[in-house]
């Protein structure tokens, strides 16, 4: 085999310049299409994380009628044994988080706004998302305090600073009208832009007792070790859950609209990836196709003295495969490095307004989401396939005697 | 039992169109130990006669055994295996592997029949002090001249342990010493081994050297006749 290889690589440098342009075009597609894919993912990947961090979990459980009707009426009742009952079922399992949420009205003395009120435990939110870390004024509240943190959209729109007193107006569970007073002990900056505008903090406890909801959830947020478990772990959770009135979400089910509108954005680089391969792979094609012409005589020598067609077809094969390894190795390795040296994209002036005025931060990611690495070297190794038929068919039908003639 | 034999060996070519008749009831047999040059004006048929006792070529009639088995109608795969375990080959020219050395050249053959890598090794490195390139070994064909590259490709030939060489015009390409030289060679080599060879030529000091000689006209073998053979150079080898 090493006889083979070490064949194959000397005769791929046979003609050094040639194949080093083919191999230059290779790395040209894959850093282009990796590029492509990287910019335009990159956003998105930040608004899946965050997402999966401060609003859904890798994976959530709900009782089965809130993903209708995502009302107080359909919450659930949470006890130390559901608690255990959800760790003991898979034991990837590492953080877990209860929340109870719903729709209200937020009021100063003058206007009110509408805010989705979010009963949390402030130490478990800090394990599972870091939540504290992006307090930018006051102190997070004790657990059963009457007390709330107001994200600084809201805060600036009802014109409140901590110290202040909130209003929350709304309905409790079945119908219960419940209406309260909080006392504003801080401020975050919420990564989500949308809860940025909306959200209001209370402690868990304070805010099932204001819903008349008592020991329930809406929801429990999970995350496994790492994010690869996520599917086999909503297996397992579903498996232990079978027969109650829960049912578990993994992360892509609960955010479709945005996992659409990534494939939408990523739809166009994947066209122009696959004219690009397109092309490259004919040039690819003209390189096999003289190397295997300019050979013929070579081929016949071989086959005469007794080097099997398979073996024969085996070495050329082996020779497109280098040329694709190494095309596809360097030009992975150049968009990482290249990726690596402009991330994150900041813009300034008008760009960056606009784009701050869309609702969004000032600068682009990059995504370094290993799948659109070696998804271009699957492509390149479909191409050498390809390109590999014509080697093939004139290796297997090559007379010996035309050969030596030709 | 004869190392080749054929039976009414013919060979037309174009038989539609033009039809060439390059072989015509050729029967011909060489025993195990024999030098045998096929002479002949150009176009009298020695190529293609060495083609199909090689087993590169099929006939249009008649049948070629080599030790005892038959080899027309064999197929392709089955073939190629026969001519690796059976028959050396020496052609008049791109005879090696461009890329590889004198020594990666020789020792290719013996891969290919699967053999054990050290005797593969210290085989190739006998057989290229044989044939007197014992210092060329690590060079490339590009590297080596005319002369050289035929006499690595005679050590490649013998590396198999074949039945007997075929060689088509063998010197055809060299200059009358580099000939003589691959000549003494060959020569030595049957002599002191007992290599059979069937080589065609056109140049009459090389037809000299050979024991027997079997001339062909026009597709057929018009004499085939014992010659004492000129005594190698023992000084020159
Ligand atoms: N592939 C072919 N198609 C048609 N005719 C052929 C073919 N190969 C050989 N011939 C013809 O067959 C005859 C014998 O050719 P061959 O090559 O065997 O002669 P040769 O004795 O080797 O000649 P030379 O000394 O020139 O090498 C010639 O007339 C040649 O033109
Ligand atoms: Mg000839």
């Amino acid at each position: 085999m090493y006889t083979y290889i070490k064949l194959a690589w000397r005769n791929i440098w046979r003609n050094r310049r040639r194949t080093l342009i083919t191999v230059s075009a290779i790395i040209f597609a894959v850093v282009i299409a990796i590029m492509m894919q990287s910019i335009n993912r990159g956003s998105y990947e930040v608004m899946i994380e965050r997402s999966v961090n401060f609003s859904t979990g890798y994976l959530q459980i709900q009782d089965y009628r809130y993903d209708d009707e995502a009302s107080l009426d359909n919450s659930f009742y949470f006890d130390d044994e559901l608690r255990r009952r959800i760790l003991d079922a898979d034991d990837r399992i590492e953080k877990i988080l209860p929340r109870i949420e719903t729709f209200m009205l937020a009021a100063n003395d003058q206007s009110t706004r509408g805010a989705v009120v979010f009963g949390i435990n402030p130490e478990k939110e800090q394990r599972f998302n870091e939540l504290q870390n992006f307090k930018s004024d006051g102190r997070f509240f004790d657990p059963d305090e009457q007390a709330a943190i107001l994200s600084e959209g809201l805060a600036n729109r009802l014109q409140l600073a901590v110290g202040d007193s909130l209003v929350l107006i709304g309905q409790g569970r079945f119908g219960m009208s419940a209406s309260g007073l909080f006392e504003i002990t801080g401020l975050i900056d919420h990564p989500i832009r949308d809860l940025n505008n909306q959200a209001v903090f209370l402690p868990l406890q304070t805010a099932q007792q204001f819903l008349s909801a008592d020991d329930h959830l809406t929801s429990i947020m999970i995350a496994p070790q790492r994010e690869g478990q996520t599917n086999s772990v909503a297996q397992s959770l579903k498996r232990e859950l079978d027969g109650s009135e829960l049912v578990v979400f993994t992360w892509p089910e609960l955010m479709p609209e945005l996992l659409e509108l990534m494939e939408l954005d990523l739809a166009g680089p994947r066209f122009f990836t696959l004219i690009l391969y397109l092309v490259i792979g004919f040039g690819f094609f003209g390189t096999i196709l003289t190397m295997t012409m300019e050979r013929l005589k070579e081929f016949g020598v071989l086959l005469s003295v007794g080097m099997k067609r398979a073996r024969l077809a085996s070495v050329v094969f082996i020779e497109t495969l280098m040329i694709s390894i190494l095309g596809v190795l360097v030009g992975m390795g150049a968009a990482w490095l290249i990726l690596k040296a402009i991330d994150p994209i900041v813009l300034y002036g008008d760009a960056a307004q606009a784009v701050i005025d869309m609702g969004f931060e000032p600068v682009l990611p990059m995504s370094f989401a290993a799948d659109q690495f070696y998804i271009q070297g699957f492509y390149v190794f479909l191409i050498a396939m390809a390109v590999f038929l014509f080697p093939l068919i004139k290796v297997m039908r090559l007379n010996i005697l035309e050969a030596a003639r030709s | 039992m004869p190392i080749v034999k054929t039976k009414n060996l013919s060979k037309v070519y174009n038989p539609e169109t033009v039809p060439v008749h390059a072989l015509r009831d050729v029967n011909i047999s060489i025993e195990k130990g024999e030098f045998t040059s096929i002479v002949g004006p150009s176009g009298s048929g020695k190529t293609t006669l060495l083609n199909m006792i090689g087993g590169l070529d099929k006939p249009t009639s008649g049948t070629v055994e080599v030790n005892g088995v038959q080899i027309t109608g064999m197929k392709d795969s089955k073939l190629i295996d026969f001519r690796l375990h059976n028959i050396g080959f020496v052609f008049q020219h791109y005879n090696l592997i461009p890329v590889f050395t004198a020594r990666e050249n020789v020792s290719f053959i013996m891969l290919l029949q699967g053999r054990d890598k050290k005797e593969m090794q210290q085989r190739a490195d006998e057989l290229l002090d044989q044939v007197g390139l014992g210092d060329r070994k690590d060079a490339r064909p590009a590297q080596m001249s005319g002369g050289q590259q035929q006499r690595v490709a005679v050590a490649r030939a013998l590396a198999s342990e074949p039945k007997f060489i075929l060689a088509d015009e063998p010197t055809a390409n060299l200059d009358g010493a580099s000939a003589m030289n691959l000549l003494d060679i060959m020569q030595r080599m049957n002599r002191e081994q007992h290599v059979t060879f069937v080589f065609s030529t056109h140049d009459k000091r090389v037809i000299d050297r050979a024991r027997r000689v079997i001339t062909m006209v026009d597709g057929a073998v018009h004499s085939d006749e014992y010659q004492k053979a000129e005594e190698y150079d023992e000084s020159k080898a």
